[in-house]
């Protein structure tokens, strides 16, 4: 098994069947991943903020830090290597705020952007665990494009 | 003898924080090894940079102006030999493998502490703030007595979280368990070392700055910069998200989704400069 570790504001993808990609330290931030079931393709992105703030030059230099242009971008990717558009599964997981947080609402901004992105372009997601105060873990695993979240020890299947 | 007694007993007992950083040993021995190398790795560690304040302050400096950062006393020793003598001698650093209870990894507590510190220095800078130099110490060492209690006491963090699942903020839920909290626990510590007052207030108010006996901009900035690096998510362990932003912080220093987002980016970019350090803390990296 091959482990593609995805940092902040980071994406990978694969089309060998016997990689996982994974990112751990899902706070606020959330990873959304898209899996073509037809060619077992699939990747994994990792932002931080939903989109560039003022900062066109921001996006261009770092793409997969925004929710806006990290999915889209990652879907080109995927779709540029021979993924079917029209097959992809999308699943999300993150999103987290601080307890009690009515100021900032990073996770909650951050998960608003992604159903508008995904409202946009007529998908919808397949699988999400957002929100709430834990920290979160996501695995992708290529042969079937199963997403697995792993939080506090426990291990849930989206 | 209550809960709160006992742990505050043990915690009185610490002479030395234990460090994250295995490559110091190698470099306190090493002769060679010269005062950028070692003074990089004693500014991003908690423990030395704690250990190392703490000898500085009550051996060499003492008097009315005390060494508030790692930096300042690294420079006023002089040499790597200097800094070698102090640190080997005075606080030989001890490695912990694990945070127990809290369920943290050496190098996941390290990111976080560092992520803590460059968050608060970042919110100053961009908010266009004359921030004292403290404010970098300050965040690095906010979260020791987390430390403490994980390699001292090794708390039981089975009913904590059970208060925090019916509503409670970790910090108030280990005040209804244990009697301190970790933010208490961390500040009496240095207290008793006589570390600067400015750094133990810090140190005991970060999570609830509202209950200060006045306001400090250092403060504020330590205690956003530590929201800001749980949201990011580096180094997170069983307590997650679990605590409450003040409001009266974030008042006090106007800030806006917008500033904090500015911040965050930023402080993503700077981690990649220092991503080497966690490279070579524990067997295992938790990437970012």
């Amino acid at each position: 098994m091959g482990l593609l570790v995805v940092s902040i504001s980071d994406m990978k993808f694969s089309r060998r069947r016997e990689d996982v990609i994974v990112t751990y330290s899902l706070g606020s931030c959330i990873g959304v991943t898209a899996y073509d079931p037809g060619t077992r393709m699939g990747g994994l992105v990792h932002c931080l903020l939903p989109t560039a703030f003022n900062s066109r030059h921001r996006a261009e230099d770092k793409p997969f830090m925004f929710v806006n242009t990290g999915v889209a971008r990652m879907v080109r990717a995927l779709v540029e290597h021979g993924a079917d558009r029209d097959r992809l599964i999308f699943k999300a997981a993150g999103g987290a705020n601080m307890r009690g947080d009515s100021l900032f609402n990073t996770g909650l901004r951050n998960h608003e952007a992604l159903c508008k992105l995904m409202e946009v372009n007529r998908v919808s997601l397949s699988g999400e665990d957002v929100g709430g105060t834990i920290p979160r873990t996501m695995f992708l695993h290529l042969d079937t494009g199963r997403v697995v979240v792993r939080s506090l020890g426990k291990e849930k299947e989206l | 003898m209550t809960r709160r007694e006992a742990i505050l007993s043990k915690v009185a007992e610490v002479v030395a924080i234990p460090s994250f950083a295995p490559k110091a040993a190698v470099l306190l021995n090493d002769p060679d090894s010269d005062l950028v190398q070692l003074a990089r790795i004693i500014e991003y560690d908690p423990g030395l940079t704690a250990n190392l304040l703490k000898i500085v302050n009550a051996s060499f400096f003492s008097g009315r102006n005390p060494l508030l950062t790692a930096r300042d006393a690294i420079d006023r020793l002089g040499s790597a030999q200097m800094l070698r003598f102090v640190v080997s001698t005075g606080v030989a650093p001890t490695f912990v493998c694990k945070v127990e209870g809290y369920d943290l990894a050496p190098n996941m507590h390290l990111q976080h502490s560092v992520t803590v510190a460059l968050a608060a220095r970042e919110l100053g800078a961009v908010l266009g703030l004359d921030a004292p130099d403290h404010v970098f110490t300050a965040g690095l060492l906010s979260g020791v007595g987390k430390i403490l209690l994980g390699a001292y006491v090794e708390v039981d963090v089975r009913p904590i979280l059970d208060l925090v699942d019916r509503g409670m903020a970790f910090d108030r839920a280990e005040d209804e368990v244990l009697g301190v909290n970790h933010a208490e626990v961390g500040a009496l510590l240095l207290e008793k070392w006589k570390l600067p007052q400015p750094l133990v207030n810090v140190v005991r108010h970060h999570l609830r700055p509202e209950e200060a006996p006045e306001p400090d901009l250092v403060l504020d900035l330590v205690h956003i910069g530590n929201v800001l690096a749980k949201m990011i998510g580096v180094g997170l362990g069983l307590d997650g998200l679990n605590y409450e932003p003040s409001r009266e912080a974030a008042q006090r220093l106007k800030l806006t989704p917008e500033i904090l987002d500015e911040v965050s980016a930023n402080v993503v970019v700077d981690l990649r400069a220092v991503w080497d350090l966690f490279l070579e803390c524990a067997g295992e990296a938790s990437p970012l």
